[in-house]
């Protein structure tokens, strides 16, 4: 028998706020543990949560960038279980009313054809704290870390629409696109900021059925994801062919072992109304002025880039697909580099060496403006390709502009005539046999005798003049 | 030991400076104050101190009242066994005292000493820092020897409170006399709260109504059948939000910690067992049996209740305010020893109701004896305190 997947996810992404959800304790949940907290996230007695109103603008927006529809009235229950990364006994998350309903996301399928994949929901809620698992001497030791205990979440929750790891994994490299463009999280999964899990069935090809899932989770990227749900569909389908019962529970995804291994049954606490939260009214004028907020969101930047810089379709889907990529291609030309130019250089040196660097592109010491002033020395001949990737490295390490870095270098290109004239003779008489190989049509010997001058002239020469100059002499 | 109180303030704070530099205050410790021990009547906190001050503490201090200690309270406030609320006032040994009225403790315990008990209106006054049980039906409440005490009181505490969201921003912060004239007010008796009397107690009741009907009151009977199902829709709703609120208290940080548990798990639910008393762990086993087994049942009690709700709203259009006896005398003299979930419930029939509404209500004495109980709409507070005003003077004027 075939079976087919029925997959659904949700989707923790944390929110990049200055302060916690309720209240106004930084956000940072990476500092020494401990140190961002107060009554009210450490849930001492009397304390009274204060909903963040940046909390509430960041979903919202986040909402809208995932074409959800923001609900007039939303509120926070008490989402009860007990855990020690949760001393208060329940979690603040909105069960009942939450801020959005419905949205998607477009993606392609694995047939190449445009597929929709729906969004039930979005909820915000708070992060609980962080256990730190230890050894003190032989006694294994649980350590809490406050610090992450009331962080702004938000969870997306989708409609079982999936069908395949491909459908999960386009889902959130889109989504991901999305929300780093509304500018409310990071939305890395390496990080943590983005948390999935995976709500996996299986049932027989062409049927309609809804079997009994199996939540996965503990994924750290979005290939974890694809490989994960490619090993449950796999493992549930050989125990739907041998008839055994798939049962209701939690399984962890081991990455080093590549398979998913039993945790725990699944639990869902009871959700009660909080009444010390108030709910969160959006009146359709708040909801409208939100909206207007929104930036360009990737497809529409993606258009204009073909429209306005001649790009082709490939291209621009390609940097529209990360904001700050986006945002340093329209900063060059901005500065005057030609689009060609600047995607080029972008996509094939810089990118590339900021990755190598373990470096952010929106954070890196390369600003736009002194990348375009390099640039800019390659288009007016000054340097060439070869001496303006050499910069490019120097711009990483220091604050000098290029145009410094190249004269204390002695990057500055070759392109005196005479000067050329001489390295070219050298060249020609040295190499008698490339000239005749090319004198009787061969091609590649040009290629040759111009690398020949080039490292005669310690890579300084200007190749164009190069070629035009021994053109006209080998004519 | 104190009989009366738990802790006493060993630096009493009143300056005499400020509006009520006059009154000295006691407190209960499920109400935050810096400093004090603040165990809310349970193991569950044992030894625990306050880290700040509640608002109304900080409030009350603002305007330069002493707050002269804690006295002794049932667990986290819910019901009145082990309570000693209103004796402090009633000895003389404070003006007023604060406590939490999850059900009509306040204007119960003001009953039993023959004072003033009040319940302001639900989101009036900020729950910041008080250690609550029940957070959509408890409110701080008030109890003195007269109407004005409390007026004055209020009028520190209430209002919007950067603290407490709950609070609407435009809740009221004045509340300066206003003029009672009995000819232009109606007080509507409900019927189902006056027959569930004893004989002797509505005798009692009716000569109330009587006395205020010669004042000039305009007394009217309005019915309400569903009146049982207050106490009723409070008991789960109530022992919901008690089950989720007192998870907290799992004597990691402060409280009884059991020793010899095996892992945290076990640690959890030895301390949490050895935590709290009988009634309250009968109540949280009510509410965790709703929360986890029959979670539809709570949710028709939240239905129920909205309905209840828009019932009342519907009453309190056809009389000004509403009069109802306070207690069944049959309920206070069940015995203490061993009293259950249903023996508390009993002794809040009458009073319940108004935490379930976030109605405020009022407890008056009269003649020294039983009293009646005062209720108006929610945010109505300023009127019903200028009419147990009026009633206490028409009394003390011997009307």
């Amino acid at each position: 028998m075939e079976f087919e997947a029925v997959i659904g996810l949700e989707i923790h992404v944390e929110l990049n706020c200055a302060t916690k959800l309720f209240c106004d304790c930084p956000n940072r949940p990476g500092d020494e543990p401990n140190l961002n907290t107060c009554p009210t996230c450490l849930w001492f007695p009397g304390a009274m949560p204060r909903t963040s109103r940046e909390a509430v603008q960041k979903a919202s927006l986040l909402c809208l960038g995932l074409g959800a529809e923001l609900q007039p009235v939303s509120a926070f229950d008490q989402k009860v279980y007990y855990y020690p990364d949760l001393p208060k006994g329940y979690q603040l998350s909105q069960a009942h009313l939450p801020l959005a309903r419905g949205g998607g996301m477009d993606i392609i399928d694995e047939e190449g054809r445009p597929k929709s994949l729906r969004i039930h929901h979005i909820h915000m809620e708070e992060d609980v704290a962080k256990l730190v698992h230890e050894m003190e001497g032989r006694t294994p030791i649980s350590l809490v870390d406050f610090n992450r205990a009331g962080s702004p979440l938000v969870e997306i929750v989708t409609e079982p629409d999936f069908r395949s790891p491909h459908d999960a994994m386009e889902f959130l490299k889109a989504l991901r696109t999305q929300v780093r463009y509304v500018g409310s999280s990071e939305c890395s999964m390496e990080n943590g900021t983005m948390r999935v899990d995976a709500n996996i069935s299986v049932r027989p090809k062409g049927t309609n059925l809804m079997n009994t899932k199996v939540e996965v989770k503990n994924m750290n990227s979005v290939r974890h994801v694809g490989d994960a749900i490619a090993f449950e569909i796999s493992r549930q389908s050989a125990c739907a062919q041998s008839g055994e019962a798939i049962v209701l529970h939690t399984r962890l995804w081991d990455p080093d072992k590549k398979v998913t291994v039993a945790m725990r049954a699944k639990f869902e606490g009871p959700c009660v109304p909080d009444p010390s939260v108030p709910s969160i009214v959006l009146t359709p004028q708040a909801i409208e002025q939100m909206r207007a907020q929104l930036p360009e969101m990737p497809a529409a930047r993606a258009q204009r880039l073909v429209t306005e810089h001649g790009l082709s379709g490939e291209e621009a889907v390609y940097l529209s697909t990360d904001p700050d990529v986006a945002g340093y291609f329209e900063a060059l030309t901005g500065h005057g580099v030609l689009p060609r130019t600047a995607m080029h250089w972008l996509t094939t040196q810089l990118i590339p060496a900021v990755r190598e660097r373990r470096q952010e592109l929106a954070k890196t010491k390369v600003t736009p403006a002194r990348f375009a002033a390099l640039l800019q020395m390659l288009a007016r001949d000054e340097i060439n390709a070869n001496a303006a990737r050499e910069v490019l490295s120097h711009l990483f390490d220091s604050d000098e502009t290029p145009e410094s870095i190249v004269g204390a270098k002695g990057y500055k290109q070759v392109s005196d005539p005479g000067a050329l004239d001489k390295l070219i003779d050298k060249v020609l008489a040295e190499q008698q046999a490339a000239v005749a190989d090319l004198k009787s049509g061969q091609g590649k010997a040009m290629g040759f005798l111009i690398g020949q001058v080039m490292q005669a002239s310690n890579s300084k020469a200007n190749p164009k003049m190069i070629r035009d100059l021994m053109a006209k002499k080998l004519a | 030991m104190d009989s009366v109180f738990f802790y006493r303030n060993p630096n009493p704070d009143a300056s005499g400076n400020g509006p009520l530099g006059h009154l000295s205050i006691a407190t209960q410790p499920n109400i935050s104050i810096a400093g004090w021990p603040a165990e809310a009547g349970s193991h569950a906190l044992a030894g625990y101190t306050a880290l700040e001050d509640a608002s109304v503490a900080a409030r009350l201090r603002k305007k330069g009242a002493n707050l002269c200690g804690a006295t002794r309270m049932s667990e986290f406030g819910f019901g009145l066994k082990n309570s000693l609320a209103a004796q402090a006032v009633q000895k003389g040994d404070a003006n007023a005292e604060l406590v939490l009225d999850l059900a009509g403790e306040c204007r119960l315990a003001a009953l039993h000493e023959g004072l003033c008990g009040y319940k302001p209106s639900y989101g009036l006054v900020s729950r910041y820092g008080l250690i609550g049980l029940i957070p959509s039906m408890e409110a701080c409440g008030i109890i003195a020897r007269d109407c004005k005490t409390i007026r004055d009181i209020l009028e520190a505490v209430a209002g919007p409170d950067e603290y407490d969201f709950s609070v609407p921003e435009d809740a009221p912060v004045s509340f300066s006399t206003q003029g009672i004239d009995p000819e232009k007010i109606s007080l509507g008796v409900i019927e189902e709260a006056r027959s569930a009397l004893s004989d002797e107690d509505r005798v009692i009741f009716d000569a109330r109504t009587q006395t205020l009907k010669k004042a000039g009151f305009t007394i009217k009977t309005l019915p309400f059948p569903d009146f049982s199902l207050f106490s009723l829709v409070h008991r789960i709703v109530g022992s919901v939000e008690a089950s989720s609120c007192l998870g907290r208290y799992d004597s990691v940080r402060y409280g009884k910690r059991v020793p010899g548990a095996k892992n945290w798990n076990e640690m959890y639910l030895q301390s949490r067992g050895a935590a709290f008393g009988p009634l309250l762990k009968s109540y949280l086993f009510q509410g965790a049996y709703f929360q986890f087994e029959q979670f539809s049942g709570y949710e028709d009690a939240c239905r129920i209740r909205a309905r209840l709700l828009s019932e009342m709203e519907q009453l309190t259009t056809q009389a000004d305010f509403l009069i109802l006896p306070a207690v069944n005398s049959a309920s206070i003299h069940a015995p203490n020893t061993t009293e259950s979930l249903d023996d508390t419930y009993a002794k809040v029939f009458h009073t319940a109701f108004t935490n379930v509404t976030g109605q405020p209500a009022f407890y008056l004495p009269f003649e020294g004896n039983k009293g009646v109980q005062l209720a108006g709409p929610r945010l109505s507070d300023a009127r019903l305190l200028a009419l147990g005003e009026h009633i206490q003077n028409m009394q003390q004027r011997g009307q």
